[in-house]
């Protein structure tokens, strides 16, 4: 099987790990802090919380500008159209949801009366006034959102394993960082 | 006799009304005292519903004037249940404790047209501190008077939130108070 020798670009892969690690620290904190006493600790875990959120939300902004500008490595030839098209359905579901989570969040805080203030220093306006009712109703879909995306965060994971382990086609390597080829490799 | 002692009666009655202006009553559903406390930069705002005040605002002899307010720390509201509960738990305000705050002025003088500087002392959480208000009472047409200004108190002079609250940062001390107070005619 021919391997992929298209690669995503520098930019893109940035911008794909940083939110991937962003994610996987602000799911932890999360988990953490819904659990906690109410305690300064909490409410430095929520700022923090809120804080990635904003930052992901604007890498995300950034990564689909990028994406207009930079188009990404063609699928490979052998790879089914359906494939493509579960591929294709899953990236923008993914995208979606990096939009939906922090601003479900920012409209959440705003109704429940905490206002986002970014690194505790850029007020991020509110949107909605303060509303008890609405906040909790707010809460319950950024929860179900949070579900959503790690369902596919995992499908996509799932699938990249898949490329690299069983078709073994070389596909994961477009997303990580170029590895200096070796002059034997050279065509 | 009993006409001497009516005309006593009233003479003392009649004397004491003035020498001391006639408090003016509280229009209590256009008046409120609210407060934000910041934490992380993000401010949270809360009222309380239920206070009394006993104010005889004279604008022609400010210095005869005096005034009294005393609020039911049991109806504060931030509109989040969370931030209510810790407010009124016992490291913060301790409502079961301390059900009252008061105010007592001790000496009010004219600093403007419409502006006052009054002198008094608060009492929160049993802790007794002079504070300056300053205020304007702007006359209405119905010889009411409405009355708003502000002030900020340190939590940590009425050790309003002790322990982990005061050694974290997290949240600021300095919480400001504003009011706005509608006082109907004297009787």
């Amino acid at each position: 099987m021919t391997a992929i020798r298209d690669s995503y670009s520098a930019p893109a892969k940035l911008g794909h790990w940083l939110v991937a690690l962003l994610l996987v620290v602000t799911y932890g904190v999360a988990w953490t802090m819904v659990d906690l006493r109410i305690s300064p600790t909490k409410l430095r875990l929520y700022n923090y919380h809120k804080w990635i959120g904003v930052t992901i939300f604007a890498l995300v902004v950034l990564r689909v500008v990028w994406r207009r500008l930079r188009r990404p490595p063609p699928w490979p030839p052998q790879m089914p159209a359906w494939q493509r098209q579960a591929a294709e359905i899953v990236h923008r579901l993914l995208y979606l949801l990096l939009f939906a989570l922090p601003l479900s969040g920012w409209l959440m805080s705003s109704a429940q009366g905490f206002q986002t203030v970014y690194l505790g220093r850029w007020p991020i306006p509110d949107a909605i006034g303060k509303h008890a009712a609405l906040g909790t109703a707010l809460t319950s879909v950024h929860v179900a959102l949070t579900w959503l995306l790690l369902a596919l965060v995992a499908a996509h994971v799932l699938a990249a394993l898949k490329h690299q382990f069983v078709d073994r086609d070389g596909m994961l390597w477009r997303m990580l960082p170029r590895r200096r080829r070796a002059p034997q490799e050279k065509p | 006799m009993n006409r001497i002692a009516m005309l006593i009666a009233f003479g003392l009655l009649f004397g004491t009304a003035m020498v001391h202006a006639a408090p003016r009553p509280l229009i209590a559903d256009k008046s409120r005292i609210t407060f934000s406390v910041k934490e992380m930069g993000v401010s949270v705002s809360g009222r309380f519903s239920r206070f009394d005040a006993a104010i005889d605002l004279d604008p022609a002899k400010p210095e005869t004037s005096s005034a009294t307010l005393s609020v039911d720390i049991a109806s504060l509201t931030t509109g989040n249940a969370d931030a209510d509960t810790i407010a009124l738990d016992a490291p913060w305000l301790d409502q079961r404790a301390f059900p009252k705050a008061t105010f007592v002025s001790s000496a009010v003088e004219r600093s403007g047209d419409d502006r006052y500087t009054v002198r008094g002392t608060l009492t929160i959480r049993g802790k007794a501190r002079a504070i300056v208000v300053p205020l304007t009472a702007a006359a209405q047409t119905d010889r009411g008077l409405v009355v708003r200004g502000g002030f900020t108190i340190r939590r940590s002079d009425f050790a309003i939130g002790g322990g982990e609250w005061n050694e974290s940062g997290v949240v600021a001390d300095e919480v400001p108070v504003s009011f706005e107070l509608t006082l109907g005619a004297p009787h």
